[in-house]
């Protein structure tokens, strides 16, 4: 079973994005069985139909997809409002965070209602993580701290560098936080997703592409290359997703 | 056949023995590979020496190149050349962020023009980091026609446009596809660049030799211009490297 932790759907703000048919296709052609679906930001700022974007698709293909309800901490009680209508009336797995496309840091007081939020529905919340300025891997174990009890997903394994210097904290972070997966999507370096599999969990690590930002295909090669074994690999490639965001 | 342009080989530190890399590039179907430490000599002492022990023992596989601290001045100097006359390396490597010398610096500067006294390219780690972005690089490319100079990982995560623009403005910038996660801006560079300055590398072994390969072929490039990135282009720079400093 081959489950994409992270994929966007609808036409985006920041020049990225796909429809609902391509999406689809690209699993078909790939092999993979079910997918996470995220909202991308629009070019009208208005995270709330995407949402309903979302939540149709997964109507529409109730096997194949799972979603995701995206919202930004800055709209206060608006936020609130759209969490609670994504677990209530769009059938939302999880809630996701973009600190980096809303911009706030992730540690940020106004991001602690939107997770207590989730804490109370039980769902888990997905992070953009690794942006230095607003969700350095510290930022994210100290928001993962402050919840012990809610699942949090870190996009990009928690450090988006590519010299290596963040991977100290990603993994002094997941070490500390046990309620912290990262996804694979982009990751520096791939010895790093072995060692945590190895080293910290072998139920820390999921397959995520985040495509259309990374290319779908491609992220799939970092976990069929993996020096790991098949009982390993089929954790990543998707029986750890579907622990943590509740499919079957 | 397959020469890999960036891969690291150090005991100090990251701890990677020379049969590490041996073992990925067997693996991957890698003929050579360019090492060079983690730590900048003459900083890390013993640093050339062990690079010089690894491709001694390994002659047909492995080419060296010597991690420098621009800002030791004289000392760094004699090393660079003890490096190329006796230990027969090939060229000089910069991580400005190790090393804290800025691409467009004095010190730097100077060791860039003596690397070029010998033939020798300059490979930058070339990033998100302050003092490894492209644009800063740009000044050492502008300061030092008579340089090769080589942008390892081409811009990293955000800074690739930028790694592409100033390989469009100085002809003797090259671009090296090392951990950047994009197939389709490897495809993008060889049709701005040209396929004869775009370089294959992995920044192995904590980068899998054979994921960074998928990604070069998954770029939908000509088998002219794979041969190009994969081996031609390197062997023709290694080709102008002298032992003697030139006017010597």
């Amino acid at each position: 079973m081959i489950v994409d932790a992270h994929v966007f759907l609808g036409a985006g703000l920041f020049g990225y994005g796909q429809t609902l048919s391509e999406v689809c296709a690209n699993m078909e052609r790939l092999g993979i069985d079910k997918a996470i679906l995220v909202p991308v930001k629009p070019r009208d700022y208005h995270l709330a139909p995407m949402n309903d974007l979302v939540a149709d698709a997964v109507r529409q293909y109730p096997d194949r997809f799972l979603g995701l309800c995206r919202v930004d901490p800055w709209q206060g009680e608006a936020a609130l409002a759209e969490v609670r209508r994504g677990f209530e009336e769009l059938g939302a797995c999880g809630l996701y965070l973009d600190p980096w496309e809303e911009n706030f840091q992730v540690n940020d007081r106004i991001v602690f209602p939107l997770v207590e939020q989730a804490r109370e529905y039980g769902k888990p919340v997905m992070v953009n993580a690794g942006h230095v300025r607003v969700s350095h891997p510290t930022q994210v174990g100290d928001l993962a701290a402050r919840f012990p009890t809610v699942q949090f997903v870190a996009c990009n394994g928690a450090q988006i560098n590519i010299c290596g210097i963040l991977l100290f904290d990603a993994r002094r972070m997941l070490e500390v936080c046990p309620n912290v997966v990262i996804e694979t999507a982009g990751t520096y370096r791939e010895d790093f997703l072995e060692e945590i599999m190895t080293e910290v969990g072998e139920d820390r690590v999921i397959f995520a592409s985040r495509s259309p930002i990374y290319d779908q295909p491609f992220e799939m090669s970092r976990v069929r290359f993996a020096h790991l074994s098949d009982s390993q690999k089929e954790k990543m490639w998707g029986l750890n997703a579907l622990r943590v965001f509740g499919g079957t | 056949m397959i020469i890999d342009s960036h891969t690291h080989v150090d005991r100090f530190g990251w701890y990677d023995p020379p049969e590490t890399i041996i073992r990925l590039m067997d693996e991957a179907g890698v003929d050579q590979s360019i090492i060079m430490t983690y730590g900048d000599a003459p900083d890390v002492e013993g640093a050339l020496e062990y690079i010089a022990e690894a491709v001694q023992k390994y002659p047909d596989r492995l080419i060296g190149y010597a991690r420098m601290n621009p800002r030791r001045g004289e000392k760094a100097h004699r090393l660079f050349q003890k490096a190329m006359e006796v230990y027969g390396f090939k060229g000089l490597k910069l991580h400005p962020v190790g090393s804290l010398s800025h691409p467009g610096s004095r010190d730097t500067i100077e060791m860039i023009h003596l690397a070029a006294r010998y033939g020798a390219p300059t490979l930058f780690h070339c990033g998100d980091e302050e003092y490894t972005l492209p644009l800063q690089i740009a000044q050492a490319a502008a300061a030092c026609p008579e340089a090769t100079i080589i942008l390892g990982h081409a811009g990293g995560y955000f800074h690739v446009q930028d790694a592409i623009r100033v390989a469009e403005r100085y002809p003797n910038v090259y671009l090296e596809t090392s951990a950047m996660p994009y197939p389709r801006l490897i495809k993008e560079a060889v049709e701005r660049v040209g396929a004869s300055r775009v370089l294959y590398a992995s920044d192995g072994p904590g980068c899998d030799l054979t994921i960074e390969i998928h990604k070069v072929r998954m770029a939908g490039l000509t088998p002219e211009e794979e041969e190009a990135l994969f081996f031609r282009n390197i062997q023709r720079i290694l080709s102008n490297v002298r032992t003697k400093e030139e006017g010597q």
